[in-house]
């Protein structure tokens, strides 16, 4: 019995093409010949327990790790040595890291503005009125000329976020952006990426936030020790999960939350 | 140094325009001093500004030396990476003054013979090459304490590796070296009077021979260890406001 992966809905053009990619870190099997299709507007959560692989296949989409064989494709074009070909997939493809890492020696407006200037080339003037529109966007505009560290971590998030949206990514990735910040600032982001959600870019986030995954997310791909074992609707993982594996990571949890 | 750090931009404008003022005005107070300063007022005057020169110039080279050497003890490729290791070993295993003496006699008989180095030029390179070795260390240290995550969302925005390196770990990793390269340079301004051994009339120099025709060695040398100090608190104040520039960002 299995359950119905999201259908390749003919509409939807494949943006980003795993197959059978294969990482090990020394003797750990960090990814067991993974393979997926993402298409292009939709929003997929990532989960699984922690070391099952997830942030590890997230970081092969856009080369932060290499895979050791297998292919990935984004946009057409193969992932591989050629930094020529990294350096376009990295245009398209943006990312949002647990620990922000914001640039500390630049302030807000700097952050949003140096890849636009240095990577698009763009006019100072034109980069600066798209990154004062980004962060009105996320609310902060206002702290435009403050230093990372006079932020909070839930405000330093946000501007991560806007800072990889000026690069006009097709795909924004996520790795864990909630969890290295205090509760009452998960929301605040959840908020900014619901918000991006509904506005059709592509998102592939590891999360924990069962919530927002369930709400947000049109597909759950659930990792357990380096393969992808569930890969299928809310709906269906969140009530009648294939495996016990699933069903047991669910319980575990709910029950933390 | 307080004010230093809470008003960069006037402390180093004040710093470098004092440092003019004295350079340019110190014959002026030195000719008004008694027997046997005042009669020797200008060549103080000179051998200062020799000895601040030296500094400038083997001090700024030796920051490029320091930042280039520094990438390559970080580099991938091992050659390289040999490469620098050998030149730091060489240059902090051997006596200063030994490398002076080699660069004033090995360079005539190794250069081609239509270019003549000058005393100074010898100097120069001598304590260039000794201070980038030194500073080597510091800037390698500087770049290892930037933390991975800043290369990691410079390279996913799409930065080159120069890039990355140019706009995020440089500008980082100096907040960490420049305390250290500061101390380099503070000890390059003492150091140049180690030229004096190839006849280059800087400060040390002129004391030494200001004494020996006066035959009145405590005040010269005070007069000498002053203007010494002045200059070194000169550099300090300058590299102290330069930090504090660059400490923006880092206190709330």
């Amino acid at each position: 019995m299995n359950s119905p992966a999201p259908s390749p809905d003919t509409s939807l053009r494949p943006i980003i093409e795993a197959r059978q990619v294969d990482k090990r870190f020394g003797s750990f099997h960090a990814l067991k010949k993974v393979s997926a299709v993402f298409y292009e507007g939709q929003v997929t959560a990532i989960v699984g327990p922690s070391g099952s692989g997830k942030s590890t296949f997230l970081r092969t989409l856009n080369r932060l790790e290499t895979h050791d064989s297998g292919e990935i494709v984004i946009d057409g074009i193969v992932l591989n040595d050629d930094l020529k070909n990294l350096d376009a997939i990295r245009r398209e493809v943006g990312m949002v890291f647990q620990s922000f890492n914001l640039f500390t020696h630049l302030t807000i407006l700097r952050n949003i503005t140096l890849a636009p200037m240095r990577v698009r080339k763009m006019e100072r003037a034109a980069a600066e009125q798209k990154a004062r529109t980004l962060l009105e966007r996320v609310g902060l505009l206002s702290q435009a000329d403050k230093y990372p560290v006079q932020l909070s971590g839930g405000q330093q998030q946000r501007v991560a976020i806007a800072r990889a949206l000026a690069m006009d990514p097709k795909v924004l990735l996520f790795d864990e952006p909630t969890s290295a910040l205090d509760p009452e600032m998960v929301n605040e982001v959840l908020a900014v990426m619901r918000e991006l959600a509904y506005s059709g870019i592509t998102m592939l986030v590891v999360t924990h936030e069962m919530g927002f995954a369930r709400e947000v997310a049109d597909r759950i791909i659930f990792f357990d020790d380096g393969v992808i074992l569930e890969d299928t609707t809310p709906e269906v993982f969140f009530t009648q999960a294939e495996h016990e594996r699933a069903r047991a990571f669910l319980s575990q949890v709910r029950h933390g939350f | 140094m307080n004010w230093a750090t809470r008003y960069p931009g006037w402390a180093m404008f004040a710093a470098m325009a004092g440092l003019l003022a004295f350079l340019w005005g110190l014959a002026i107070p030195l000719a008004a001093a008694p027997e046997p300063i005042g009669p020797a007022a200008e060549q103080f005057a000179d051998g200062a500004r020799i000895t601040v020169w030296l500094t400038l110039v083997a001090g700024s080279s030796g920051i490029v030396i320091g930042v280039l050497a520094g990438v390559g003890k970080l580099s991938r490729f091992w050659p390289l990476r040999r490469l620098c290791d050998a030149y730091v070993w060489l240059i902090r295993g051997t006596p200063l003054l030994l490398q002076i003496l080699f660069v004033w006699l090995a360079a005539p008989s190794i250069l081609p013979e239509d270019i003549v180095l000058s005393d100074f030029a010898c100097a120069a390179i001598a304590l260039a090459l000794n201070v980038g070795a030194y500073n080597t260390e510091c800037v390698r240290a500087g770049i290892l304490a930037v933390p991975w995550g800043q290369v990691e969302a410079a390279r996913a925005l799409g930065l080159t590796p120069v890039q990355t390196f140019m706009d995020v770990v440089l500008p980082q990793s100096m907040r960490v070296a420049l305390p250290a390269l500061a101390n380099n340079l503070a000890s390059l301004v003492k150091d140049s009077s180690l030229a004096y051994a190839i006849s280059v009339v800087e400060l040390t120099m002129v004391g030494y021979r200001v004494q020996a025709e006066s035959y009145q060695p405590i005040p010269v040398f005070v007069t000498t260890a002053v203007i010494y100090l002045i200059l070194t608190t000169a550099f300090t104040t300058l590299t102290a406001a330069l930090e504090a520039q660059l400490n923006t960002g880092q206190q709330r």
